[in-house]
């Protein structure tokens, strides 16, 4: 891959695209940075599918452009070898083995046949690799898609809904191999309906709802602006309430006998406050949820139709 | 492209459909042709007798009427790419949607030649000791024999292109397949039975189909083998042509 300043950033500008009257993607702008892991997340029906589609190649815009390092994917010389895609609902023929399905692409590609089973591998298909795929489990083909997207080694990762059908071991063995693989300097695009299947993972966010861009960032500006809450449990809940109470903009709740839910205040601000109160803590926990939430209020407030 | 071409004989080597269609015409053309010795002395038989040049160019040219299953192996072989979802890695892979369907083309008629060949091989199997058994003198290098079988392999080399070419168009593969077949065996059958479209129906597909072998049948007019060569590849370019430009730019989901 020659290195450009372009090389592995993925320019998305302007697309739009109407399937009959709804406006699948509308006007939409963001851009991916070589080397990062961005989610690209929205709601079921937002226009993730349709832009990753429009961005390889498969689906052609009404207008505005994507390319992938400084050109759109038909122009790419040798695609393969640049971008690396798992699609959802790409499919398999039943009747043809794994390893045989990736062997195609190594022919289409030119690259030697041992390069199939070096990807199987990868992905822990090798004992499966002989069988028909209509053997296979859901996340044995989503297994699959990921071992053919990574055949020609490419810089750039397009990964469409990949933790679809994958049990939670299997989420969690594709988290790693993402991060290793983007450690490698590899750019990932991974899309997801549901923020918290890849919090963990991504750097940078892109969220958008109804075609239209909702927000882009790093995944820990994504609170700016939103109030966090902590969760505490003391034995000196009221005490502590108390002590709360007295700092600007904090909401305090009680939860149950030890339990104080704070808004407004993160967990270092909370420890302190208790440490300085003498207030003996059990438990100090931003909330888990808090990201989902605010991706719910992002998504669903943005272009809301009201009936 | 001869990476595609590759590509495309391990897509058809991997899956069992070209064999069973391969056994199939093997025995169609094995059926064919003893049904032809097996008649030839019938008193109301339309073909010419097999003493004649004539009646041995229609027993050599029976294996080209498998041509429907090779036609439905190329349109399959298209139209599969959409009907199990490959096509989204394969427009991936090879993003220039044209030389797609060209390797497949490419790919098609050589898989026409081998079908041919085989088809050829056993039509000589079968009719060469029972020809003989029944006194009748056949020299396969003479009196057109050759001509007939290299007929047989154009027709089929030419149905995988007209397959490939059609599933192009069409892409859904039950209609493609169900189309083909009953074009063949009943749309154009009732065209030829029109006498108000006279000498067109020369320029139909089966028609040329068996004008290249010079099949003879009662009551019917034929192009010129090259002539109805031409015609049928027309057809199959025709048809590639216009689902490369049509249907095979529409959207991939």
């Amino acid at each position: 891959m020659a290195v450009t300043p372009d090389a592995g950033r993925v320019v998305v500008s302007g697309l739009t695209k109407s399937f009959g009257n709804v406006k699948a993607v509308d006007d939409l702008s963001f851009s991916v940075d070589p080397g990062t892991i961005t989610g690209f997340l929205g709601p079921n029906g937002a226009g993730k599918t349709t832009t990753l589609r429009m961005l390889l190649g498969l689906v052609a815009p009404d207008a505005g452009s994507a390319t992938i390092g400084g050109r759109s994917y038909a122009a790419l010389p040798a695609p393969s070898d640049e971008v690396g895609a798992v699609l959802e609902a790409s499919g398999f023929h039943p009747a043809r083995s794994g390893r045989d399905h990736l062997r195609v692409y190594c022919d289409v590609n030119g690259y030697r046949s041992a390069r199939a089973d070096e990807v199987l591998s990868l992905v822990g298909l090798t004992a499966a690799g002989r069988r028909p795929v209509r053997g296979y489990s859901l996340g044995m083909r989503q297994r699959l898609a990921l071992a053919g997207a990574l055949l020609g080694d490419p810089m750039v990762l397009v990964l469409d809904e990949p933790a679809n059908g994958l049990d939670p071991e299997g989420i969690a063995w594709m988290r790693r191999l993402l991060r290793r693989l983007s450690g490698q300097g590899r750019t990932v695009l991974v899309s997801s309906h549901v923020l918290s299947e890849v919090q963990q993972l991504v750097d940078r966010v892109v969220i958008i709802n109804r075609g239209r861009l909702v927000r882009q960032g790093a995944l820990a500006e994504l609170s700016d602006g939103h109030a966090t809450t902590v969760a505490v449990r003391t034995p000196q809940p009221d005490e502590l309430a108390v002590a709360l109470s007295r700092s600007d903009g904090v909401q305090v709740e009680r939860s149950g006998a030890d339990g104080v839910r704070v808004t407004g205040m993160d967990a270092a601000a909370v420890g302190r406050l208790a440490f300085v109160e003498r207030v003996e803590l059990h438990e100090l926990a931003a909330e888990r949820s808090d990201l989902e939430r605010i991706f719910f209020a992002l998504t669903n407030s943005a272009g809301e139709v009201v009936s | 492209m001869g990476r595609l071409i590759a590509a495309e004989f391990r897509k058809l080597s991997t899956t069992r459909l070209w064999l069973w269609l391969l056994l199939a015409s093997a025995a169609l053309t094995a059926l064919f042709a003893s049904l032809a010795i097996a008649f030839d002395d019938a008193p109301d038989n339309a073909t010419p007798p097999l003493w004649t040049p004539e009646g041995q160019h229609t027993l050599f040219s029976v294996g080209s009427g498998t041509r429907p299953l090779l036609a439905v192996l190329a349109a399959i072989a298209l139209t599969g790419e959409f009907r199990h979802r490959t096509a989204s890695a394969t427009f991936l892979a090879t993003p220039q949607r044209g030389r797609v369907v060209l390797a497949k083309l490419v790919t098609y008629a050589l898989v026409g030649v081998g079908y041919a060949l085989v088809c050829v091989a056993v039509t000589i199997a079968i009719a060469m000791p029972w020809l003989s058994a029944k006194g009748i003198d056949v020299q396969l290098t003479g009196d057109g024999i050759p001509a007939t079988f290299a007929g047989v392999v154009a027709v089929l080399a030419i149905f995988g292109l007209v397959g490939v070419g059609l599933g192009a168009l069409v892409r859904d593969q039950v209609a493609t397949v169900v189309g083909l077949l009953i074009y063949l065996f009943v749309v154009e059958q009732v065209l030829i039975s029109i006498p108000a479209l006279g000498s067109w129906t020369m320029y139909l597909p089966g028609a040329a189909a068996n004008a290249l072998t010079q099949v003879a049948q009662a009551d019917q007019q034929y192009l010129q083998p090259w002539q109805g060569a031409i015609v049928l590849v027309g057809y199959g370019l025709a048809f590639a042509a216009a689902g490369t430009l049509l249907s095979m730019r529409r959207d991939v989901m």
